[in-house]
């Protein structure tokens, strides 16, 4: 199972997966775009953090039926969304503890 | 230095070869493909991180194969995430009290026999050193016993059926 807090690459990776399946050239892409060109992937970091993710049931591999070379695609299931919206909530509540103390410092 | 590519996807284990090799390597030759637009330097980087990447994902697969996807689980200081039925059981202080002051009761008794039939267990010399020759076959039978659980573990290991991948799986379905 994937310890969590989630490493930013693999919370990167699922973000990705979260709005639509993606292929693993696509979900490189997409995770230098949300990153602002922070977070680059490599193929090796790729398909390590897919493999885990595959083997911990958070995401799932399919043919790609509209691709006419038959490319692998990934998604996520039930419960890897579960995980990450628990993840997220984490998060969340993190942000406005620091938002709020902050705020009080400053003041 | 797509070859080099290729011989570096060599050091990962078979499986993640046969299984991601070739997706692998697609992915790759379409970042390379829009990284050849940019410069030198960018190409340089690109290249390094790959490499790294590709050494680095060997190395994790590898340790992965042998020890299962969570090694931690093998640590002691993770003992706190056990699932409690692997826990030391209650009743065993209990028993190893009971074995000790049972031992202790014994040779009082067996003591206080020796003291009242004196006629019988003469006083010993000085004892002589003798020939161990009971040594080797009792060191073969734990090299034997050893090599057995050794071949026994490593079964279950590749069955997926150890204790690490038993209490993965609990420790999963708890997750659930």
């Amino acid at each position: 199972m994937q310890s969590l807090p989630l490493t930013e690459p693999v919370l990167l990776i699922l973000l990705s997966l979260a709005g639509q399946p993606r292929h693993g050239y696509s979900i490189l892409k997409d995770v230098e775009e949300m990153s602002d060109g922070r977070v680059v992937l490599s193929t090796g970091t790729l398909y390590g953090a897919l493999r885990r993710l595959l083997d911990d049931g958070w995401i799932e591999r399919f043919e790609e039926q509209e691709s006419s070379r038959g490319r692998q695609a990934y998604r996520l299931t039930a419960g890897g969304r579960r995980s990450l919206q628990t993840e997220v909530s984490r998060m969340k509540r993190l942000t406005h503890l620091a938002s709020l103390r902050v705020a009080r410092k400053e003041a | 230095m797509m070859s080099l590519y290729q011989w570096l996807l060599w050091l990962y284990p078979a499986f993640h070869r046969r299984e991601y090799g070739e997706e692998m390597t697609a992915v790759f030759c379409e970042a390379r493909s829009e990284i050849e637009k940019k410069g030198a330097g960018t190409r340089a980087w690109f290249w390094l991180r790959e490499i790294r990447g590709l050494l680095h994902g060997a190395l994790a697969e590898h340790v992965r194969s042998l020890v299962g996807s969570h090694p931690w689980v093998l640590l002691p200081t993770r003992r706190f995430t056990m699932h409690s039925e692997f826990r030391f059981p209650k009743a065993t202080p209990i028993l190893m009290a009971l074995i000790l002051a049972g031992t202790v009761l014994a040779i009082e008794k067996a003591q206080a026999i020796s003291a009242s039939l004196p006629h019988i267990n003469p006083p010993i010399g000085p004892i002589q050193p003798e020939r161990l020759t009971f040594l080797p076959p009792v060191l073969l039978m734990f090299a034997v016993a050893y090599a057995a659980g050794l071949i026994g573990w490593m079964i279950l290991f590749a069955l997926k059926r150890s204790g690490v991948h038993r209490l993965s799986e609990m420790q999963d379905s708890a997750g659930r």
